[in-house]
């Protein structure tokens, strides 16, 4: 008998899931109710065993609970059932409960019941907390009511105020702690419907605190009860029946009982809810913004409602209105909450609407329900004389900057829609989603969180990478360009297509001019926008160890506090995105570049604007000098050839000196140039050479060898491996044969660079090579410093000696036989003191930071100096 | 079939990924890997503070290929990679038993 009702229960089922996925059934989810409770019905009156059990002297009611207790049964949720008696529990109850539930188990649902009576619910009802909040969405489906109506009076017998209020901090804990353990779902991608903050239980969590605290018996009253107005009224029931849906949905698709919307889900989801408004966002993209939407009023009816009963931290207020006689006008402070004294103060000054905003973050107080609910009702007052108010504007920007806190102000202005009516161009972005796999958060959000995360910088933190952003945030000079900037940043997302960066750059152009800011803090911040991207780009896509990048990149941003708020921007934009965008890998990559370029900007050598102005016009110079006589050198482009430290460095008659011995070397080995323009005592020679390791110190060498004393020396080095080296050495003690002495020298080259000549064995065979004479206290003035903080490329040894015939060879021969590779040199010479700058790596084109090797080394030149 | 194992430079990345496709390879994984090998780490000052990169970024790529593609895949991602200088990275060759598709069941050649 009763498996026939099974079986229709089933048919029914049936017929309604597809008649709802037809989406002919709007109501499905009462319907879906009522099939369970005709089941329960029909067995109620058709039992056997009820028959037998003598109804009359053992009264019994079907209860249900929790959420068929609520008429919510989704497709695949558990059915809880209380066979509730009134006085004793009859040796038939067994039987009874094998009649009603045995067929609904066999057809696979999950039912669960308890069987006690009237004392004994009540008994533990009043004892455990969990039963207490089932107890509450208790229902009668059939039997006898009047034991149902005894169990609902005595329970209510039993709660006083202060059993009330009890029940209510237990509600607010468990909120609480749902809450953390599965996120907020109003903008995470893959959002629990049921547990996740703004899911169906924060709706349950406001009706038992408003059937605890009103004897609420239907969700309807929680309007007449003043718990909501008719408008959140309205959007909570077409936000619940939305969330329904879905849900009921979700189990269809996934055939069993499932609330966390995966991914998997998602798309055949939107395309099943047709979801498109045909403005070329994905029909994913369109449902997900929906679905957080919804989730987010939700949330803040329950944060709403949580607030008023003390979900939010008491603070403490004293001087909060000091100094202004009792409360700043139009503001009040009640149950530590900010109110808004009356709507009339505020039509009177709407300025009322941001001043609460900064009040709230300013003293730490959460602003109450009321005073949020009459910001969006007064949301018309905020037009273009507010928001080219600088009162305003000053406000604003007081809770954009201030420090975090419990309080986010501009989470608050978000939620209550007063940014989106201040800066009307974020409402573009409010619940846009970007369906990929890096962004967990809708654009509006994202941008909060990144603010927030820059904020978080202010906080010392002892881990590794934390502590540079810390050091770096406090050394900021205007901290609210970078705050602008974080706010500001994906604003050009509103639109599709590429290139959100330059359109969100115009867009904050727009909106900050509006706002009359300065030009230049305008800039600022429009360069971050625009640039946003741009250093996590370059670290993942060029070449870091090169120089060239992190000077490309100093030249771009020009600017160390620039750097520095662009660096910061980055991180806290890429931390915001999510777990894919951001880990410990892309942070050493970023970081390492940060450092490269701000090192850059810092030595200031190659990279102020000045510098590159320079160098434009050098090469430009240069360029039209050279352009009949190499036409080879046929672009601007050949000259990326040069170095920018050559290119400043050296002037342009040398350049072009440069270009003809380049011309000239062909296949040779070397070319040399000896120019004796400088004066009677100082002959300037030229060379040009392929590099190879030890290449300088053979020149060196050579030039001892044959009795040439070198006053200064500029190496410098093409990026084609082409060696330019100029020295100014003295002239040759037999001017007569001056010539042929110098072609003599250039033999000596040409052999010592094949490797013809022992150097070392025949400058010790050379009898006037010997030490100069040491000048008394003279071994003061020798030192030797390896540094390697200034430069991230080269180790930079500084050289303070007494020169003598062949120091350089001396030096320069035990950089090469270190496997130290010279790229730059300053030698000069002074009287009798030598100062030689060497720029060095090793022959991996690593520099030598290693503490023994610098100790070493340090060690030897000292040796070979004194 | 052979599994070509190649730690590159980050930025190479899309270089090797494109000159792989233009032979043919449709697919491969890739991690983001740390380590050092002959490129040693190396450290920045700012403000007093030392900021090591004792292991450096690299980009793993891996893929099994049949035995008559080793030579070449091998070869373009060596050309791809390269930059001259250190730290370019290094490509290891395994021998591999057996593949299995798991959506069909497939194996050996078949199943890459």
């Amino acid at each position: 008998m009763i498996e026939k009702l099974s079986l229709i229960l089933q048919k029914n089922r049936e017929q309604l899931t597809s008649d709802f996925i037809a989406g002919n059934v709007p109501d499905f989810i009462e319907k879906h109710t009522r099939i369970f409770d005709e089941y329960f019905c029909g067995s109620f009156e058709k039992s056997p065993i009820g028959q037998e059990m003598n109804i009359s002297k053992n009264p019994y009611a079907i209860v249900a609970l929790g959420g068929y207790g609520r008429a919510e049964q989704s497709l695949f949720s558990d059915i809880d059932i209380l066979l509730l008696f009134n006085k004793k529990i009859p040796a038939e109850a067994e039987k009874l409960i094998r009649e009603i539930f045995y067929p609904l188990w066999d057809i696979g649902l999950d039912v669960a019941h308890a069987t006690m009576t009237v004392s004994e619910s009540v008994k533990l009802a009043t004892t455990d907390f969990e039963t207490m909040i089932s107890m509450l969405d208790s229902r009668f489906v059939c039997g006898k009511s009047d034991v149902y109506s005894e169990l609902r009076e005595r329970l209510r017998g039993k709660t006083n105020s202060f059993q009330k209020g009890k029940l209510i901090s237990r509600l607010i804990n468990t909120s609480k702690e749902r809450h953390l353990r599965f996120g907020d779902s109003s903008h995470l991608l893959e959002p629990n419907l049921k547990d996740g903050q703004g899911g169906l239980r924060d709706y349950h969590a406001i009706l038992w605190v408003a059937r605890i605290k009103s004897d609420l018996v239907s969700p309807r009253e929680l309007e007449y009860n003043g718990y909501f107005s008719p408008h959140e009224f309205e959007g909570l029931t077409s936000a619940l029946k939305y969330l329904w849906e879905i849900r009921f949905r979700l189990h269809y698709m996934a055939k069993r009982k499932c609330d966390q919307l995966y991914f998997e889900y998602q798309i055949q989801m939107a395309k099943n809810l047709s979801a498109d408004n045909g403005d070329g966002k994905k029909p994913v993209e369109v449902f997900l913004g929906d679905l957080h939407g919804r989730m987010e009023f939700i949330k803040q009816l329950h944060l709403m409602v949580m607030a008023e009963i003390g979900y939010t931290r008491k603070s403490n207020l004293k001087g909060m209105f000091k100094g202004n006689s009792g409360g700043k006008k139009g503001l009040i402070l009640l149950r530590d909450m900010l109110f808004f004294s009356s709507s009339e103060a505020i039509v009177q000054d709407p300025f009322l609407l941001v001043e609460i905003f900064k009040k709230s973050s300013e003293f730490k107080v959460p602003i109450s329900a009321e005073a949020r609910r009459i910001i969006k009702d007064f949301s018309y007052l905020i037009d273009d004389d507010f928001r080219f108010n600088p009162k305003v504007i000053n406000a604003f920007e007081h809770v954009l900057t201030a420090p975090e806190s419990e309080i986010n102000g501009l989470d608050d202005m978000l939620n209550s829609g007063f940014l989106g009516s201040f800066i009307p161009e974020f409402k573009n972005i409010i619940n846009r989603i970007q369906y990929d796999q890096y962004h967990i958060y809708p654009v509006a959000r994202h941008s909060l969180h990144t603010v927030l995360a820059i904020k978080k910088f202010e906080n010392r933190d002892a881990s590794r990478y934390a502590s540079l952003y810390h050091t770096i945030y406090r050394e900021l000079s205007e901290k609210r360009i970078l705050l602008w900037a974080a706010l500001l940043h994906d604003i050009g997302k509103g639109d599709h297509g590429k290139g959100h960066s330059v359109r969100g750059a115009a867009i904050a152009d727009k909106i900050l001019s509006r706002m009359g800011f300065d030009t230049e803090i305008i800039d600022l911040i429009t360069f971050l926008v625009k640039e946003h991207l741009f250093l996590i780009k370059v670290a993942t896509r060029r070449d870091i160890d090169d120089e060239e990048t992190s000077i490309l990149c100093a030249r771009k941003i020009k600017d160390i506090d620039l750097l520095k708020m662009l660096y910061l921007l980055t991180v806290a934009d890429s931390k915001s995105t999510g777990p894919n965008a951001w880990n410990d890998w892309t942070e050493v990559l970023l970081q390492d570049l940060f450092l490269k370029v701000l090192n850059q900007l810092e030595r200031r050598a190659l990279t102020d604007s000045k510098r590159i102005q320079d160098l434009e016009s050098k090469k430009k110079e240069v360029f039209s000098l050279t352009r009949e006589k190499y036409p080879s050198w046929a672009s601007e482009k050949d000259f990326e050839l040069m170095s920018p430290r050559y290119l400043l460095h050296t002037s342009s008659e040398d350049i072009v000196a440069h270009m003809g011995l380049f011309a000239q070397l062909g296949k040779d080995e070397l070319v040399m140039d000896v120019a004796k323009e400088g004066g009677a005592d100082i002959r300037t020679v030229t060379l040009c050479a392929r590099d190879k390791p030890g290449l300088f110190s053979k020149i060196s060498g050579v030039f001892a060898l044959n009795g040439l004393d070198i006053f200064d020396a500029r190496i410098y080095t093409w990026k084609n491996k082409i060696v330019l080296d100029i020295f100014r050495v003295t002239p040759p003690k037999d001017r007569i044969f001056e010539d042929r002495k110098w072609a003599r020298v250039k033999e000596n080259l040409k052999s010592a660079i094949m490797g013809k000549i022992d150097l070392d064995a025949a400058l010790k065979e050379k009898t006037s090579f010997h030490k100069g004479k040491k000048l008394p206290g003279a071994d003061s003035s020798e030192r030797v410093v390896v540094d390697n903080s200034s430069s991230s490329f080269f180790t930079i040894i500084e050289i303070f000696a007494n020169n003598f015939t062949g120091l350089l060879f001396k030096i320069t021969n035990l950089l090469y036989k270190n496997n130290l590779d010279v790229k730059v040199a300053k030698i000069s010479t002074k009287v009798d003191q030598a100062v030689d700058v060497f720029y060095v790596r090793d022959l991996d084109g690593q520099k030598i930071d290693d503490k023994k090797r610098v100790q070493s080394l340090t060690r030897d030149i000292r040796s070979v100096i004194s | 079939m052979k599994k070509i194992e190649a730690i590159i430079k980050p930025f190479k990345l899309d270089d090797v990924k494109e000159a792989l496709n233009e032979i043919g390879i449709q697919g491969m994984t890739i991690t983001e890997v740390k380590g050092y090998g002959r490129q040693k780490g190396h450290k920045e000052i700012y403000r007093g503070a030392e900021y090591v990169v004792d292991f450096i970024p690299k980009i793993k790529i891996e893929l099994v290929v049949a035995d008559d593609m080793v030579e070449k895949v091998s070869i373009t991602i060596e050309e791809a990679a390269n930059t001259g200088k250190l730290g370019d990275g290094k490509i290891f060759i395994f021998p591999v038993e057996d593949a299995v598709r798991v959506r069909t069941g497939e194996r050996g050649i078949d199943a890459i």
